[in-house]
């Protein structure tokens, strides 16, 4: 079937039964706002009785459900909240807001999300989790860190890299395959420190939701998931501070109405501290005065109601690592600053009670910056990503059995891939000047979440998308010495390649009863940006490329499906998915490429290219009620690669391929005012390449290495232990102490294993060994909060 | 280049400051036993008689006393160097200037600059190997001085030797250096970084540096104290600075990197670019440059 049967064949199925539908509907629709701070309720459900219909509040908190005309119940819910009744008379379009109170403390319990209660059966999404930042709060952190990445790989089909990392691999997807947004703009690096700590500081987050498979076509440009992370939006009612003090770093947080009930703030900062808290042991005299590491971020966020119908938002990210080094008995200075900075203005408006339109424009850019300097020999590095973004997307609720969403895309690249400047004296050496590419991506969609019955629902989405990239570009030939031979050069905006594609998407649902359903889900995905990594671990010199005439899309293909059952009046969540996933186009630097074999040439022409697929199971209990609540998850999956040029084809092991991934999640509560957690993961090894033989070469030992990721690392897991007191309630001024261990049983998990030769072949005292290195032992940790 | 090669395995380096407080322990790997294969540290120099040292590769954990090293030193060969006219079969001879002194020579003709050579080599029990390698017209340095790098102590008896190239456009090639002190040193030794390809430096005029290498696992005195790494006043040191082939260059580079890295889990597992087909090292023509300075 062409494209374009395909696209025809879509439409007529979107648009044929809308045009079937009967008159006398009428429409309730409106915001749904926490009573206390008036942020935005998102996922509240909405659910009218006899005959039964429901929704849920989108991503600003808006509702639309369509009836018959008549007399019904209504009741909106969302867990932590009481429960809002209302008797409603349907006899014209009814425009309702409803402000929602917190449960009171004596009947509150620690409950596990906000979602619908029986969601995940009834949703036809598949393969989602939403974490509630209150609940993300209750685990226990590292190092006291709130860190949503993390909690996350606490999740089934989502992995962490290494120890510590919060880099995230899903369903064996690469990282650069995430498709990270922070209230809409893409957040390409999304950890400081090798990965240790994520960029998202807790305090800001309001909630988070990660999509794994079935992707809906509002989303695109990543082929294996979407973490989409909504700030708070600051309390319009009163003024509200809070902070807390740990062991790595502080935070502080401040919002409140600029103008109450229409507009608010929130600023929220964080900085971490070893840096200073070492300063004043180093002395004044040392060659290393002057070294340290720190990072901090900065997250604000204003929101205007400009009238029932238009809200405006602008939300801005600033985050920095600086890492520093001098050393003056060498002369010798080190200077690495890297971060990210996005920002974004949002307009809500409601054209009428059955249309919702949001438009987003975002700037996002990530830089690394690398400077080093000995006597007049100075030496940079300089790379990055920045991207100009306009978007409108739309919610249609044409009837209450159609929620239609469309919209488009538009986004304007600058890379730069790693460009070296060196100099030594007065000579420049050539490594070519600042190299920047530039491209063009767009794409518009619709997608629509179809009940067809109480049984059915079958979510049908498209997706087309554009990419080009566009002059100034150099394209250099090379011959097979890898020799510049010729050079083909585009003048500035002139069409160098573009691609474009359809991205189909197909979800649904069926009921076997109340309590139980099936789902599966078809997604095919482009991705037009790559990041290309050289080292084997994550590092902040990762750089990203655009699509170009040798790198051609990434392309996604994902089949899953799943039973998901609840039990005990929905207090037990269960669920069983299935999925087989396949990338073509994936790229990997050339066996021995070389961080400056960029200089006077395309980062692409070291690039090769091949394919991945992955399969796996994911099993998910989850219990979300009552004093102990937790979750249990468990992963069976594999994921390969094959690259004809590595290796002549042969199938290796991704290195994040993990047969077994397990990760039990429990919280209790002891007492209103003391509630322990705790955590326990295990996951195979990861797979790596080692070296098999060695050779002698003018004296030196030279090592030889084996097949590509064909040796295992040990399994990796890990307990760790929280509990928190909180102050006493109902007093203005709430604090609450923090007590976690991280890895109580001091296990030695392995980060890395490398090989090391010492000695003279000459006088017999040569030794090899292969050492492992763990990077965190058992490590206690107490963080205090405060808010008021 | 030395400056330049000590800063690219820093972007490396500052990630591993880091670990330096966390934990490490020996570990026992279970590998398979790899197939041997020959490894060739081969040559022809301007004006100089065609050498080859042949030895295998082994396990990487196989033992390492001298009798299993000796045991890797291939004798059993027929190495043949031919300069397109003339085939000659290089005899096996010892010399101790060598780290491996058993080496194959020739003497039926010298190097000559523009010339290319192949190398054919027969080991019972392994499939024939060759390479081809061509001699580069020489480059000679516009001037070579040596300079002292004062310390902290005060010294002001150690430096580095600097010189100054024009490189000729377009040349598609690179350089190799070795030094060696007279009196001192019994070779041309190449420091760390002695390798650099010339499309960094295409048709640029420039000053570089270099430290002073050392013969792997010396232990001479100025090998293991604060003289390690540095030239000396009243030296006497001859410079001899090569012009090499493409492969050839990619193949000191990626080898030199390899040796540095030496394990380091940062840097990506090193492939060596080899001119040899069927086994591994290098077979290397070089033109020849040399230059003598007294230091002061």
């Amino acid at each position: 079937m062409n494209r374009i049967t395909v696209l025809s064949i879509f439409f007529l199925l979107l648009v044929a039964p809308l045009a079937a539908q009967t008159p006398a509907r009428y429409t309730i629709s409106g915001y749904i706002t926490d009573n206390a701070s008036n942020e935005s309720m998102i996922a509240a459900s909405v659910v009218i009785r006899n005959p039964f219909k429901g929704t849920s509040t989108n991503t600003y908190g808006f509702y639309s459900l369509t009836a018959d005309k008549g007399e019904y119940d209504l009741t909106i819910s969302y867990v932590g909240f009481e429960d809002i009744k209302q008797h409603i008379v349907l006899d014209k379009d009814l425009r309702l807001n409803f402000k929602m109170k917190v449960k009171s403390v004596e009947i509150k319990e620690v409950e596990i999300t906000g979602e619908k209660k029986d969601q995940n059966v009834s949703d036809g999404q598949m393969s989602v989790n939403k974490l509630d930042i209150t609940q993300i709060k209750e685990i226990p952190q590292f190092m006291g860190e709130v860190d949503v990445l993390k909690t996350i790989q606490l999740l089934p089909g989502v992995k962490g890299a290494s120890e510590g990392n919060s880099g995230i691999y899903v369903r064996g997807g690469g990282p650069d395959q995430n498709l990270i947004l922070l209230d809409e703009a893409i957040v390409y690096n999304a950890a400081h420190l090798f990965g240790f700590f994520s960029v998202f500081n807790g305090d800001a987050v309001k909630s988070l939701n990660l999509i794994k498979g079935g992707m809906p076509a509002q989303y695109g440009g990543r082929l294996s998931s979407v973490l989409d992370i909504s700030m708070k939006e600051g309390n319009s009612k009163d003024y509200q501070f809070e902070g807390g003090i740990g062991v790595i770093s502080s935070r502080f947080t401040a919002q409140g109405p600029i103008k109450k009930d229409t507009s608010a703030f929130i600023i929220s900062g964080r900085r971490t501290y070893i840096d200073v808290l070492m300063e004043p042991f180093v002395k004044d005299d040392s060659p290393f005065k002057g070294s340290g590491y720190y990072f901090y971020d900065l997250n604000t966020k204003i929101n205007y109601r400009l009238s029932d119908k238009d809200r405006l938002f602008l939300s801005g990210y600033f985050g920095r690592d600086v890492f520093s080094y001098n050393n003056k008995d060498d002369d010798f200075k080190v200077s690495i600053p890297w971060g990210n900075a996005t920002g974004s203005l949002r307009w809500n408006h409601l054209f009428n009670q059955k249309l919702f339109m949001n438009t987003t424009a975002v700037f996002s850019d990530y830089k690394f910056e690398f400077r080093a300097g000995q006597e007049d020999f100075s030496f940079g590095l300089l790379s990055g990503i920045r991207d100009w973004n306009l978007k409108s997307d739309y919610t249609w609720y044409p009837s209450s059995k159609h929620e239609v969403k469309f919209g488009g895309n538009y986004t304007f690249h600058t890379f730069t891939p790693n460009n070296v400047s060196a100099s030594s004296g007065d000579t420049e050496f050539d490594f070519g000047g600042v190299i920047k590419l530039y491209a063009h991506e767009a794409g518009i969609y619709v997608n629509d979440v179809w009940t067809i019955s109480d049984r059915w629902q079958v979510v049908p989405g498209m997706r087309l998308s554009y990419f080009s990239q566009v002059g100034p570009f150099n394209r250099y030939i090379k011959d097979v010495t890898g020799r510049v031979t010729d050079t083909v050069s585009y003048a500035n905006g002139k069409l160098v390649k573009a691609y474009w594609g359809p991205e189909p998407r197909l979800s649904a649902r069926f009921m076997l009863d109340e309590k139980s359903s099936l789902k599966a889900a078809f997604t095919q995905n482009y991705q037009y940006v790559h990041m290309a990594t050289l080292s084997p671990i994550a590092l902040p010199t990762d750089i990203w490329v655009p699509c170009s005439d040798l790198v051609k899309p990434q392309l996604g293909r994902q089949y899953a499906m799943g039973y998901f059952r609840n039990f005990k009046n929905d207090m037990y969540e269960t669920s069983v998915e299935v999925y087989y996933k396949k990338l073509l186009n994936q790229v990997e630097f050339a066996p021995g490429a070389l961080p400056e074999d960029n200089v006077n040439d395309n980062t692409d022409n070291n690039f090769v290219f091949g394919s991945g697929q992955s399969y796996g199971t994911e099993l998910f209990i989850k219990k979300s009620k009552g004093k102990f609540n937790g979750w249990i998850g468990y992963t069976l999956s594999w994921t390969t690669r094959n690259f004809p040029d590595i290796e002549d084809n042969r199938t290796f092991y991704a290195r994040y391929d993990r047969r077994h991934d397990i990760s039990v999640v429990g919280i209790y509560e002891l007492t209103p005012r003391w509630s322990v957690s705790s955590i326990f993961v295990y996951g195979s090894g990861n797979a790596i390449t080692i070296p098999t033989s060695r050779y002698i070469f003018e004296g030196n030992v030279v090592n030889v290495y084996g097949l590509r990721n064909d040796y295992r690392m040990p399994p990796y897991h890990r307990l760790d232990f929280s509990a928190t007191l909180k102050g006493k309630p109902n007093k203005r001024f709430q604090s609450s102490w923090n007590f976690s261990v991280y890895n109580v049983y001091n296990r030695r998990n392995p980060y890395f294993i490398y090989f090391a030769n010492k000695g003279s072949i000459q006088d017999g005292t040569l030794k090899i060994t292969a050492k492992q290195v763990s990077l965190f032992p058992i490590l206690p940790s107490v963080t205090w909060n405060f808010k008021f | 280049m030395k400056k330049l090669n000590i800063i690219f395995p820093l972007v490396f380096l500052f990630s591993g400051v880091m670990l330096l407080e966390s934990c490490t322990k020996d570990i026992t790997v279970d590998l398979p036993d790899a197939e041997p294969q020959l490894v060739v540290e081969g040559g022809i120099e301007q004006n100089g008689y065609p050498w080859v040292v042949l030895s295998k590769s082994v396990s990487y954990f196989a033992p390492v006393d001298s009798a299993a090293l000796a045991a890797n030193i291939v004798v059993n060969a027929t190495v043949m160097v031919s300069n397109g006219v003339i085939t000659d079969t290089l005899n096996l001879t010892f010399d101790p200037n060598f780290i491996i002194p058993l080496v194959y020579k020739g003497n039926a003709f010298t190097g000559v600059a523009g010339q290319t050579y192949t190398l054919r080599i027969i080991v019972p029990g392994f499939e024939d190997i060759t390479s081809t390698t061509t001699i580069p017209q020489p480059i000679p340095l516009d001037s070579l001085w040596f300079k002292v790098e004062p310390d902290q102590t005060g010294q002001d008896s150690l430096g580095f030797m600097w010189a100054h190239l024009s490189d000729p456009a377009g040349q598609g090639q690179g350089y190799r250096w070795f030094a060696k002190r007279l009196n001192k040193d019994n070779v041309f030794i190449p420091p760390f970084g002695s390798a650099f390809d010339d499309k960094f430096v295409d048709d640029k005029s420039f000053d570089f540096g270099y430290s002073r290498g050392s013969i792997p696992g010396s232990t001479a005195p100025d090998d293991t104290n604060n003289e390690r790494g540095y030239f000396k006043t009243n030296d006497t040191v001859a410079v001899k600075f090569t012009t090499i082939g493409a492969r050839e260059v990619a193949f000191f580079r990626t080898y030199e990197i390899e040796v540095s890295n030496n394990g380091n889990p940062f840097a990506a597992p090193g492939v060596i670019e080899s001119n040899v087909n069927g086994g591994l090292g290098v077979f290397c023509g070089y033109g020849v440059y040399l230059d003598t300075v007294i230091t002061q």
